[in-house]
């Protein structure tokens, strides 16, 4: 087997990192992804889990919960461990400077390490993994440059800070660094698909982006009124009552069936500041949140059906919905989802796929 | 002349995708999220220059020339 996920609930980075390095004893690491809680030392986490996976590609970031098979854990590492019968090759690169990302510059390198123009490289055999600083807002300009340069699939997620919203950490090449993205391409050795799954109806009733204040998230009018006014008129409830909806009821860009969520964070003034883009003119539709759990049961077992078997999963889990599932009281289900799937995974802030979205899990899931 | 827009999106997707449907798909996407809904125009929707602007705009963003 070519994937084996662990983890440490060890409280000191050293301790942790031994830990894992332990439970891997005898398997061909060559490449490792972890998830760390924000609670461990940011800066020497990066350093001592290189140093202890000497030689292998080690990449990961700070988080709001992690995720591994068959649990949901707080202040702990998850890891996933890769040999070279999982993945064939990997290359990792760091945007240094997120608010004006240098994605022609990472594209270069790609080539150069790869060997070819990316525009030759298939997109059914090449997938992108991409982590970002969670606290940047600079998540959309970094997956819309993606976008426009490269034809393959980038997935990942925002890194988190167990909710205290001050600064996350990505971590590559044994540095830690902050105000910035992990870009990493690989070549699954048996190919590899995505699950993208939202718990939301769509409802009809559709809000168009008629002023916005882009660079700062704000929707200032729905509909040529105020936002929240819109808004409260499309749910049917007083104006007071909108911050209390934002959980059960975002919205959403819907594209050839899929919903791209863009959750609202909080009401300013008159303006809805959300967690994510609209732009002047996007027509979004209302949603109403469903059951988390029984949706992605059906999500999972319906990408088993199709793919026979799945050797690993990365989860890239929105912290919303992680909140949502300790409100109902459901982690413990929800980490049992994944209790016979070698997963690893993280409560983010935002997910990656095309995009940056909301509400969502993006799963990169292996053959 | 209407249907430009519906011209111009499909001319990107094209010449985006390469003939490759799973880069047809994630180019609608992209499209969207860039603020153009490809399913709203179709062969009788009006030339609106706003949007062809857009579009134009888009497809330098994409290094594509339509």
């Amino acid at each position: 087997m070519g994937i084996r996920t662990v983890y440490s609930t060890q409280g000191l980075v050293t301790d942790a990192a031994a830990d894992i390095k332990n439970q891997l004893a005898g398997f061909d690491v060559k490449t490792l992804i972890y998830f760390a809680s924000s609670n461990f030392d940011h800066q020497s986490i990066s350093k001592l889990m290189q140093e202890t996976f000497e030689g292998c590609v080690v990449f990961g970031c700070s988080t709001s919960g992690e995720i591994v098979s068959g649990r949901m854990l707080k202040n702990s590492i998850v890891a996933m461990a890769f040999s070279s019968d999982a993945i064939s090759d990997i290359a990792v690169n760091v945007v240094e400077d997120i608010k004006n990302p240098n994605i022609k510059k990472v594209c270069s390198d790609f080539e150069e390490y790869f060997g070819q123009p990316m525009s030759n490289m298939d997109p059914s055999e090449y997938v992108g993994i991409v982590i970002l600083d969670g606290m940047s807002s600079s998540e959309e300009k970094v997956m819309d440059k993606i976008g426009d340069l490269i034809n393959l699939i980038f997935i990942g997620g925002s890194a988190g800070d167990d909710l205290k919203f001050r600064t996350t950490y990505v971590y590559a090449n044994g540095k830690t660094y902050t105000n910035a993205a992990i870009l990493a391409l690989l070549k699954p050795t048996k190919g590899f698909d995505i699950i993208k799954t939202q718990s939301f109806k769509v409802l009809n009733k559709k809000l168009i982006a008629t002023k916005v204040n882009e660079e700062s998230r704000e929707v200032i009018e729905f509909n040529n009124k105020p936002a929240v006014q819109a808004y409260a008129e499309a749910l049917n409830i007083p104006v007071e009552e909108v911050p209390n909806c934002f959980m059960t009821n975002p919205v959403g860009l819907v594209i050839d069936d899929e919903v791209y969520v863009r959750s609202p964070q909080q009401v300013k003034g008159n303006h809805i500041v959300f967690y994510c883009n609209i732009l002047e003119g996007m027509e979004v539709s209302l949603l109403e949140s469903k059951d988390i759990v029984k949706d992605t049961v059906a999500a999972v077992q319906e990408k088993k059906r199709q793919l026979g078997t799945i050797s690993g999963i990365i989860n890239f889990h929105c912290i919303l919905r992680t909140l949502e599932l300790e409100k109902k009281g459901q982690t413990e289900q929800y980490g049992q989802i994944f209790s016979d799937i070698p997963t690893v995974g993280f409560s983010t802030y935002g997910e990656a796929y095309i995009g940056h979205i909301n509400q969502t899990s993006t799963m990169l899931v292996f053959k | 002349m209407p249907g430009k827009i519906k011209e111009m999106i499909d001319a990107i997707i094209a010449q985006r995708s390469n003939g490759n449907s799973i880069i047809a798909a994630n180019t609608r996407v992209k499209l969207a999220l860039k603020g153009i809904l490809p399913d709203k125009y179709d062969s009788t929707s009006e030339d609106d220059y706003e949007v062809i602007d857009k579009l134009r705009r888009i497809a330098k963003e994409l290094n594509l020339s339509i």
